[in-house]
């Protein structure tokens, strides 16, 4: 019996060797860091994961108590609790290495009781949250700064909804003053007396006003997009396009005949923005109300001069005869009063003449029948009928003739001897007693150069411009003689710009005056020469 | 008897000038005072030389020659065309219908008138 139980005591002895053996295999195979502790928190024994993670060999731990590897806090924290509720799990709190190192780390405890129930001690595990703990720092730092970033974006937005709503309030008024402009525009071209035509720059039309619907009897929806081209196939509109060209070229005040009673004046601007060219303005004014008092004017000044011509050739052929003595003797006496009558008379024809010749050059029927002529017989005659003149005032007059022939030109010998005249009468009329007159002919490249030069009262300075324009008369002229209708100018420069010549003059006051005209030698003049 | 001149002429001062100038110098003259009667004297009576006027009422110079252009005699009867204005055109015109002469009122005078006269028809 003693031997059996020896030998099974032995057994028994055996199993618990082996079963501690297991225990402590497993306690320092457990790669989670574990230690066991008294009641009072004394460490007891640790394994191998807890000496590596905290650095502490066992020789140098054991037997010290917990709270100085543990923060103080948390150590009587988790004694507390694990006594109290037998368990604690995941108590964050820090471990103090060896090295001085703190690291978060998760405790989980139990307690170990004897069998009759009483507190043994407890064990502790301890979970490196390091990773963790720095993962969901990080994550958490993400959050807070996508957090941040939203708030930012969110404030930016509101800021940015401000100022679009400010925009927009902008853009309302800014579209609102638009819309006015638009509208003052509109009624701007809408109520214009003129017609306008707007072209863009590829000369489509973009838009016309009433007035060009009336002008030329048509509809704006049948012509707006049109490029002008088309437009010639609408009969109204065929010599408005015939003027501008299809290309719209510069057109500065040109009348047009539209129809019976509709005369337009026509220009075309180009529109400019900077350097662009954006298209072109058609204007169209209605000058029919004009052109009708021109003409009134023209035919009243024309008719009256007519009118005036019957008696004042009545009054002239009286005259004459009773100076001829075809209606009885005369004394001296009654003669010379009678002569004094005849030169007014003859003065007041020539006056008349001159408003008459006026009137058809404003009416555009003025040359007549040029003929292919020598200039220099002309020149002659008209110096000859100043003879007696020339010596009555004692001035010098000298015809510089061209020193070889020179060639014929075209010309309404009436008309040029007239132009002639004017500007020799001038000359003699206001050059002073003793003076001098020169005439010159030449022949200047492709064409002939007439001057004629006086010593007389010359032009004021600032009269000058005013020279060849319809009744004038010089200001220091008038104080020395009252008469001169200040129309023989303006005729002289029409007929000689009727035969494509041009005409000028040099002038100093009290000095005297030259003045110059030309005639074309080249078959070309023809062209200028308007036939009525 | 003097030679027969015919004056078609409306303005009544200018038949008394011209009536008494060429009377003086012995020529014989009727007037009529439109062209319609002065084309009524002519088939009534020979004449050796007519003087018109152009502007005149019931028929004008121009309508005259032209009526007189017409009839083979009255064609025959050498005319001076005596013109108030002496436009280019209306000149023109005179001569194309065969006028013979023209002058024009303000520029001539009665002595002119018998110059002219006078070197159509002779004294």
């Amino acid at each position: 019996m003693k031997k059996n139980l020896k030998g099974e005591l032995e057994i028994l002895s055996q199993h618990l060797e082996d079963l501690t053996d297991y225990t402590k295999s497993l306690w320092q195979f457990l790669p989670l860091a574990l230690c066991s502790l008294s009641p009072r928190g004394l460490i007891l024994e640790v394994n191998q994961a807890f000496e590596t993670l905290s650095l502490w060999p066992i020789s140098e731990i054991s037997g010290k108590p917990l709270n100085s590897i543990l923060s103080e806090k948390e150590t009587s924290e988790i004694i507390d609790q694990t006594l109290k509720k037998k368990s604690l799990s995941n108590q964050e709190t820090n471990l103090l290495t060896k090295k001085g190192e703190e690291i978060a780390v998760a405790a989980y405890s139990r307690v170990r009781e004897d069998r009759e129930g009483n507190i043994i001690g407890f064990f502790l595990a301890l979970v490196d949250i390091r990773e963790s703990k720095k993962f969901r720092g990080e994550l958490e730092q993400r959050v807070n700064e996508k957090t941040r970033e939203l708030r930012e974006k969110m404030e930016e937005l509101e800021k940015t909804k401000t100022s679009l709503l400010n925009i927009l309030e902008d853009v309302e008024e800014a579209r609102r003053k638009a819309e006015e402009e638009r509208d003052k525009t509109q009624a701007i071209i809408t109520n214009f007396a003129d017609g306008l035509l707007v072209f863009d720059k590829g000369n489509n039309l973009t838009l016309i006003n009433p007035q060009v619907e009336v002008f030329f009897d048509i509809k704006s929806e049948d012509l707006i997009g049109r490029p002008i081209f088309e437009l010639s196939t609408f009969p109204t509109l065929r010599p408005l396009i015939n003027l501008i060209g299809e290309e719209i070229k510069g057109v500065f005040r040109k009348e047009l005949l539209i129809k019976e009673n509709l005369t337009l004046e026509v220009s075309t601007i180009p529109m400019i923005s900077g350097e662009e060219r954006l298209g072109t303005l058609v204007t169209l004014r209605d000058v029919t109300r004009e052109k009708m008092i021109e003409r009134m004017k023209t035919e009243f000044v024309s008719l009256a001069a007519h009118q005036l011509r019957t008696p004042l050739s009545a009054i002239k052929w009286t005259l004459r005869m009773l100076l001829d003595g075809d209606l009885g003797a005369i004394t001296e006496e009654q003669r010379d009063f009678i002569e004094k009558t005849y030169k007014s008379n003859e003065r007041m024809t020539g006056l008349i003449n001159d408003l008459l010749d006026v009137t058809r050059i404003e009416e555009g029927r003025y040359l007549y029948k040029p003929t292919l002529t020598n200039i220099e017989p002309i020149v002659q005659f008209v110096i000859n009928s100043y003879k007696e003149e020339i010596k009555r005032k004692n001035l010098k007059l000298e015809f510089k003739k061209p020193k070889e022939k020179l060639p014929e030109v075209k010309v309404d010998v009436e008309k040029i001897r007239l132009a002639l005249d004017n500007l020799l009468s001038n000359a003699i009329r206001y050059t002073p007693t003793d003076g001098e007159i020169t005439v010159s002919l030449r022949l200047a490249k492709k064409e002939i150069e007439f001057s004629v030069k006086d010593t007389g009262v010359g032009i004021p300075k600032d009269q000058q411009i005013r020279v060849f324009t319809k009744f004038f008369r010089g200001a220091n002229v008038i104080r020395l003689e009252t008469e001169g209708s200040g129309l023989g100018l303006f005729i002289a420069k029409n007929i000689i710009e009727a035969h494509g010549g041009r005409i000028w003059f040099k002038s100093e006051e009290g000095k005297g005056s030259t003045f110059f005209f030309t005639l074309p030698i080249k078959k070309e003049f023809e062209k200028f020469l308007r036939e009525f | 008897m003097g030679k027969k001149i015919l004056l078609v002429e409306d303005e009544e001062i200018m038949i008394s000038l011209l009536e008494r100038k060429l009377s003086q110098e012995g020529y014989e003259i009727l007037v009529a005072r439109d062209g319609a009667e002065g084309l009524e004297v002519m088939k009534k009576t020979k004449l050796d030389l007519i003087l018109l006027d152009i502007i005149m009422p019931r028929m004008g110079g121009f309508e005259v020659m032209e009526e007189m252009n017409k009839d083979k005699e009255l064609k025959k009867i050498p005319v001076i065309i005596i013109s108030n204005s002496g436009q280019p055109v209306e000149l023109d015109r005179a001569q194309k219908l065969g006028a013979k002469d023209w002058l024009i009122k303000t520029e001539f005078d009665p002595k002119e008138v018998l110059d002219k006269v006078v070197k159509q028809i002779g004294k």
